[in-house]
């Protein structure tokens, strides 16, 4: 187990690399990083006057304070040297908790995160609690009389609301239930933990329904080959109820597969929730990176995607390290 | 195929595993109703299949079609007044300008499929092309190429589309390509999956006997069969990218201009709240058109898979 562990980290470790790598490359490499920084000041020649800067330039009205910023930027963000070394500057940086400031007002940009990342984790974690709360009685239910009518209606339900885009899902909901029926609110409401939560719900449920069906497919699929074993048959010939049974004996060897899917899920549910954010108005992460996006505010850009895809990968190695431990077979592949 | 917008398990990654159910017709045929339950079957695709085919070959039909078809022009500012409801005249009514939903509908569909199919044979070349390779050769070559497709799927699909389309100009091509390299993952992976397991069979032996150079086996022995269970991961893959293409519009990442009209786009335009709230048919329309497409594709993919009897190998 101890060797696996080891195994797995190295991995984890060359891999993080590369998705910080690849992330910051992608960004200095596809655009240029100076006009990101400084936009159309980069256009600028201040070749001449880094040679006669003088003291009283600090002025605003002096277009030399624009060569200023543009040095300034050079600096930070290392512009002045190749992509390689650049990048270790960056990384030193991020890995002592350095995240830049974003150019567009002059935050640090940890602090941005900060703000925001709660509100997506929290939308994120009721989306998942939606949607075991929605699979486990559905799955269970029809794994009970698998192939009876209930079952093959449910089916037919989950294959459709598969294919139902989270999107559509969001807007079809927003009209029902805040525009038409008017019960949930139509944006982000923070006054207090009760208003934040219960403007959440219809966002969790539009991202926790795709997740419900596809985890009652598994369930389904698990409990279904669970009950044919021999102490199932074993309990019902000792006369406990059905219900007993499900819940309490057939159901936890059963979630297997749900639980690795639990965690592949995640990279799902975070591109959902950037979505589902634009919909339901939620300031969380999504909305961020989209408002960096546009202002090509890219510390900002750059910073959350690496904090999002270092946090998915380091999820799936955790659930790696749980499945293995739940299962041995895994460690030996 | 990863997903992009789609939980795990969406279109088949799991099949749903009928004990006596519909899932691998041939294993039903070979068992030949042994426990006297099941029959032996033709093989049948049933009425679910050809109505999701004819929707895609009519979707299709029509997106290729549509400037010769009978349609007002669909950037036409003012055709019908503003947010008139669906009418005679207007048969999904015009959006807050006053366009023809109808019009932009079928005309959306040419985008969405157009970055659909583009993205899904990009994948095809470049991650087939790679995970042959990889499948045939094994060893370094193998480590190298597995770790990539590993690193690629390291990201969250949209934030790894989001990476490449913030910094690039959005044009047809720029957002093809990146839900291209998107697929070459998932699709990479199957090939080297379906590879690894004729790479075994007797023919390829026979092949290698009889003094067949390398390029040739890969080209006439493993090639016509890794492309079975690829093709069926085409249509299942054109399902994730149609509703990729609709995540990056809600991202304002989608193809650029007002003359690009794609079904994200107008389900962007149709959410807002005051649309919505006085025209849902704006949103509505294109909305059911991609559930509608969306749920086809993965219909007709999934069977295709299961008649040719495609075990999941990669996923």
């Amino acid at each position: 187990m101890i060797g696996f562990v080891a195994r797995r980290a190295v991995t984890l470790v060359l891999v993080l690399l590369a998705v910080t790598f690849l992330a910051f490359a992608a960004l200095n490499v596809l655009g240029d990083p100076l006009v990101n920084v400084v936009g159309a000041l980069a256009e600028k020649d201040c070749t001449e006057v880094y040679a006669g800067v003088a003291e009283d330039q600090s002025t605003s009205l002096n277009p030399s304070g624009d060569c200023e910023i543009v040095a300034q930027a050079r600096a930070e963000y290392h512009l002045d040297r190749p992509l390689a070394p650049r990048y270790f500057l960056w990384l030193s940086d991020l890995i002592r908790g350095d995240f830049g400031t974003s150019f567009q007002n002059n935050q640090p940009v940890g602090e941005v995160l900060r703000e925001k990342f709660p509100k997506s984790l929290l939308l994120m974690a009721m989306a998942q609690a939606v949607a075991l709360g929605v699979s486990i009685p559905w799955g269970v239910a029809s794994a009970y009389r698998a192939n009876r009518s209930f079952d093959r209606a449910s089916t037919i339900g989950s294959f459709g609301l598969l294919s139902v885009p989270v999107f559509a899902m969001g807007v079809v909901l927003l009209y029902l239930f805040t525009l038409r029926w008017n019960i949930f609110p139509s944006a982000f409401d923070d006054a207090g933990l009760l208003p934040r939560l219960w403007s959440l719900v219809l966002p969790a449920v539009t991202l926790g329904l795709p997740l419900a069906a596809a985890y009652q497919r598994l369930l389904r699929t698990d409990l279904i080959t669970t009950l044919q074993e021999d102490f199932v048959h074993m309990a019902r010939a000792k006369g406990l109820t059905p219900v007993r049974i499900m819940f309490r004996h057939a159901l936890r060897p059963s979630m297997f597969s749900m639980v690795t899917v639990f965690g592949l899920n995640t990279g799902t549910l975070i591109g959902g929730s950037l979505v589902v954010e634009q919909i339901f108005g939620i300031p969380g992460i999504g909305r961020e990176i989209v408002t960096a996006v546009i202002r090509d505010d890219f510390p900002v850009v750059l910073a959350a995607v690496v904090v999002i895809a270092v946090g998915f990968v380091v999820v799936n190695f955790l659930v790696d390290l749980l499945y293995s431990w739940l299962d041995p077979r895994v460690r030996a592949a | 195929m990863k997903p992009a917008n789609q939980p795990l398990g969406a279109g088949g990654v799991k099949p749903a595993n009928q004990p006596s159910g519909a899932s691998g017709v041939k294993r039903r045929s070979s068992r030949g109703g042994a426990d006297g339950l099941d029959e032996v079957k033709p093989r049948r695709l049933g009425l679910g299949f050809w109505l999701a085919a004819s929707w895609v070959v009519a979707i299709v039909a029509a997106s290729l079609l549509a400037p010769v078809l009978p349609l007002t022009d669909p950037t036409d500012v003012g055709v019908g007044g503003p947010r008139l409801p669906p009418s005679r005249d207007w048969f999904f009514g015009t959006d807050s300008l006053g366009r023809d939903v109808f019009s932009r509908t079928v005309y959306g569909a040419r985008i969405s499929l157009a970055v659909g199919g583009f993205a899904i044979g990009f994948g095809m070349v470049f991650g087939g092309g790679l995970g042959i390779l990889a499948g045939f050769f094994r060893g370094r070559l193998d480590h190298v190429i597995g770790f990539v497709f590993f690193v690629l799927l390291s990201f969250p699909a949209l934030v790894l589309a989001i990476l490449i389309t913030a910094t690039l100009d959005r044009t047809l091509l720029v957002v093809s390509l990146t839900l291209g390299i998107l697929a070459i993952a998932p699709v990479g992976r199957l090939a080297r999956a379906t590879t690894l397991v004729y790479a075994e069979r007797e023919f390829v032996a026979a092949a290698r006997v009889l003094g067949a150079r390398r390029g040739r086996i890969i080209v006439r022995e493993l090639l016509p069969n890794v492309l079975i269970p690829m093709g069926a991961l085409t249509l299942l893959g054109m399902a994730v990218t149609v509703v990729a293409e609709g995540a990056l519009a809600f991202l304002g990442l989608s193809v650029a201009g007002d003359d690009a009209i794609s079904w994200g786009k107008m389900i962007v335009d149709g959410a807002q709240l005051r649309d919505l709230q006085q025209a849902p048919h704006v949103a509505m329309f294109p909305i059911t058109a991609m559930f509608l497409t969306v749920l086809a594709l993965n219909l007709v993919g999934d069977r295709i898979r299961e008649y040719y009897d495609v075990r999941e190998l990669a996923f």
